[in-house]
C-alpha cells in the first residue's frame, strides 16, 4: 500500500522533484571546486565561479524549459548527467591546476565550462523545437545517411584530420571536431526506424542447425552491411572504440526489435573473427592487443605508444586504493592524456574506489532510467529509439572504462559526459534532450 | 587547510556523493523493485459472462448484463492496467475519454501481438459504467473469458482479453 501511495506522489511533482535533486548535484559540484582549490591552492579565490556558476545556471534554466515545455519528462535524467558533468569539469580543473604549476598551456577547463553550456542548449533546444520524437521517423532514412557521412567524414581529405593515430577529427578553420559522436544519435535514429519495419521478417525463423534456429539467410544481409561498415571504420579510421560502438548498437537495437540472441551471437562471433584478422595484419590493433595483455613489459612499457599510459593509469588507481587520495591529493596528471581518455583513472586515484563505484552507480542509474522510458512507450519505435540511446551511453562506458582497467583492449573513447572534449559533451546532451522529450510524450499521450 | 581537516573534508565528500546515489535510488523505488500488478480476478467473481458470442446486435442494441454478481460496477474506475502481455504493468489513466485497443499507431493502447487487429477494440463510458465493444476484430475480444459480441459492461478488476494481453479497470 505504501508503495503505490508512492508511486502517486512521486509522478505529479516530478518537475519539482528534479529541482530540489538538481540543487543537491550542483551543491555536490561546488563542493569538489571547494575542496580541489583548498587542498591545491589553499585558499577558494574567484575561479570558483567561473567553472560553477555557467554549469548551475544553465542547468536551471533547462530545468525552467523542462517545466514549460515538458512538464511529465523524467525527473532524473538532468540531475544525473549534471552531477556526472560537474565532476568532470572538477577533474580537468585539478589537472589544469596540476598543469599551471609545471608551466603547460594547454588547459582544457574553461573550455569544458563553454562547451557544457553549449551543449545544455542544444540539448533545451531539442525540447523546445521538437515537439514530438515520433516526427523523427520521417527522417529515418536521411538519418541513415546523415550517420554514415559523419562517419566516413573524417577520412575525407583536407578536412580530416589524424591525432594520436586514429583519425575521427574534422578540422574546419581553427576548430576541431568528432563527427563519429553525432553519427551515433543519427545512427540510432536510423535503426530505430528500420527495425521497427523490418521487425516481423527478421524474427521469422530459419532453419534448425544443432537445435539452434538460424534466421534466414537473406535477413542477414544488413548486419553484413553494417559489419563492413564497422570494419571499414576500424580499417581506415584506425579505431577500434568507435568500430566496436556503432556495431555493439546495432546488434543491441536488432536484439531488442527481435528478441533473438542469435543475431547477437552471430554478431560478435564476426566482430571478432574480422578483429583477429585486422589485428593479424599488424600494426594498431595488434599494439592494442599485446599492450592489454602484457603491459608490464618492458619493452612494451618503453615503446612509443606502447603501454605507458594504460600502466600509468594503474599505477594511479592503485596509489588511490579504496578511498582515494582526496581531490587534489593525488597525481593523476602523470598519466597521458588524464583529462579526456583516462579521466576514469584520474578520478578513482583521488576518489578510491568507493567514489569510483559512486561515478558508475550513476551512470547504471542513468542508464536504467532510459530503459525505464523505453518499457514505458507503447510504440515500438519509441521503445527502440530510447533503448537505443541509452544503451549507446552504457556501451561507452564499458569500452572506455573496460580499456583503462583492462578488462578490454584499450582504445580511444570519451568516458560520456565526464570527459574533456566539445564533441562528445554535445552528442550527450543531445541524446539527454531526446531521452526527455521521449519520456515526456509518454505521460502527455496518455493524460 | 590542515590535515585533518583535509580528511574529514574528503571523508565528508564522497558520502555526500553516497548520499545523492541513495536519494535518486529512493525516488525511483517503485522501478527498482518492480510494482506489483497482480490479477484480482477471485472465483467468486471471474465468470461472470456478459453477453453471448454469436448473437447478432439487437436493432436497439441495448446493453444487457446477463449476471448478478456482486463485483463492483465499473463506476469508480480510474485507471486501465495491463496484467498480461508485452506491456505488462502499463497503466493509462482512465478520463472519461474512449479508449482506443489495437495495432494502429494511433491506438490509446498499441498492442504488438499478431493476434490483434488495428483497430481492435474500443472501451467507452456510457451511463457510468465502461462498455467494452469489440471492432470487428479478427480473433476476437474476451471478457472474463468470455466473446464480447454486442459491447459490454466492463466490472472493475475483470480481465479484458485482447491478443495476447490483459488488462483490468481498477478504482
Amino acid at each position: 500500500m505504501a508503495r503505490s501511495l508512492n508511486i502517486a506522489r512521486v509522478i505529479p511533482r516530478n518537475r519539482n522533484i528534479e529541482a530540489l535533486l538538481l540543487l543537491f548535484a550542483v551543491g555536490i559540484n561546488a563542493f569538489e571546486l571547494a575542496q580541489i582549490q583548498l587542498s591545491v591552492i589553499d585558499v577558494v579565490n574567484g575561479d570558483f565561479f567561473i567553472y560553477w556558476a555557467p554549469i548551475a545556471t544553465a542547468a536551471f534554466v533547462f530545468h525552467l524549459v523542462l517545466r514549460f515545455r515538458a512538464r511529465d519528462a523524467d525527473s532524473l535524467l538532468l540531475p544525473l548527467a549534471v552531477l556526472l558533468n560537474g565532476l568532470g569539469v572538477a577533474m580537468i580543473y585539478r589537472l589544469d591546476l596540476a598543469k599551471i604549476s609545471n608551466h603547460d598551456t594547454d588547459l582544457f577547463a574553461f573550455k569544458q565550462v563553454i562547451w557544457t553550456v553549449v551543449a545544455i542548449a542544444a540539448a533545451a533546444a531539442v525540447v523546445l523545437y521538437i515537439p514530438n520524437h515520433l516526427f523523427l521517423r520521417k527522417y529515418v532514412y536521411l538519418s541513415g545517411v546523415i550517420g554514415l557521412v559523419l562517419l566516413i567524414l573524417p577520412v575525407v581529405p583536407f578536412i580530416g584530420r589524424r591525432i594520436n593515430g586514429a583519425s575521427l577529427w574534422i578540422a574546419i578553420g581553427g576548430f576541431t571536431f568528432q563527427p563519429g559522436e553525432l553519427a551515433k544519435i543519427a545512427l540510432t535514429i536510423f535503426f530505430a526506424g528500420y527495425l521497427v519495419q523490418r521487425k516481423d521478417s527478421l524474427s521469422v525463423t530459419g532453419r534448425k542447425l544443432l537445435g539452434v534456429q538460424l534466421p534466414r539467410a537473406r535477413e542477414l544481409g544488413p548486419i553484413l552491411i553494417f559489419w563492413v561498415a564497422s570494419l571499414l571504420v576500424l580499417v581506415l579510421e584506425k579505431d577500434l572504440g568507435t568500430s566496436l560502438l556503432f556495431f555493439g548498437l546495432f546488434l543491441v537495437m536488432i536484439y531488442t526489435a527481435t528478441g533473438r540472441a542469435i543475431y547477437v551471437a552471430v554478431g560478435m562471433g564476426m566482430f571478432l573473427v574480422s578483429g583477429l584478422l585486422v589485428s593479424q595484419l599488424g600494426g594498431y590493433v595488434q599494439g592494442r592487443i599485446d599492450s592489454w595483455l602484457n603491459p608490464l613489459d618492458d619493452t612494451l612499457y618503453n615503446a612509443s605508444g606502447g603501454s605507458y599510459q594504460l600502466v600509468q593509469g594503474m599505477f594511479g588507481l592503485a596509489h588511490g586504493g579504496l578511498t582515494g587520495t582526496g581531490l587534489g591529493g593525488g597525481f593523476p596528471q602523470l598519466v597521458p592524456l588524464a583529462e579526456s581518455d583516462f579521466i576514469v583513472t584520474s578520478i578513482g586515484e583521488e576518489l578510491g574506489l568507493i567514489g569510483l563505484f559512486a561515478v558508475f552507480a550513476v551512470y547504471i542509474l542513468f542508464v536504467a532510467r532510459g530503459i525505464r522510458i523505453a518499457v514505458n512507450h507503447t510504440d515500438d519505435f519509441s521503445r527502440l529509439l530510447s533503448v537505443g540511446l541509452s544503451f549507446v551511453i552504457a556501451l561507452q562506458c564499458f569500452i572506455v572504462i573496460g580499456g583503462v582497467t583492462r578488462v578490454v583492449p584499450l582504445t580511444g573513447l570519451t568516458t560520456p559526459l565526464l570527459a574533456a572534449g566539445g564533441s562528445s559533451l554535445l552528442a550527450n546532451w543531445i541524446i539527454i534532450g531526446l531521452l526527455l522529450r521521449i519520456s515526456d510524450s509518454v505521460r502527455s499521450e496518455t493524460a | 587547510m590542515s590535515e585533518l581537516a583535509l580528511f574529514l573534508v574528503r571523508v565528508a565528500f564522497v558520502g555526500v556523493l553516497w548520499i545523492f546515489i541513495f536519494t535518486i535510488i529512493s525516488v525511483l523505488r517503485a522501478d527498482l523493485f518492480g510494482q506489483r500488478v497482480v490479477s484480482r480476478v477471485t472465483e467468486e467473481n471471474s465468470p461472470t459472462v456478459v453477453s453471448k458470442p454469436i448473437l447478432p446486435a439487437a436493432p436497439n442494441s441495448t446493453v444487457r448484463v446477463l449476471a448478478t454478481s456482486d463485483a463492483p460496477a465499473s463506476a469508480g474506475a480510474t485507471k486501465l492496467v495491463i496484467t498480461e502481455g508485452e506491456n505488462t504493468g502499463f497503466e493509462l489513466p482512465l478520463t472519461g475519454r474512449e479508449v482506443t485497443i489495437g495495432r494502429a499507431i494511433s491506438s490509446d493502447i498499441v498492442i504488438t501481438d499478431e493476434y490483434a487487429s488495428t483497430q481492435h477494440a474500443k472501451l467507452v463510458l456510457m451511463n457510468d459504467d465502461w462498455l467494452i465493444q469489440d471492432l470487428n476484430s479478427t480473433n476476437g475480444t474476451y471478457l472474463a473469458g468470455t466473446r464480447v459480441g454486442t459491447p459490454a459492461v466492463v466490472k472493475l478488476n475483470t480481465p479484458v482479453k485482447v491478443g495476447k494481453t490483459v488488462f483490468e479497470l481498477r478504482a
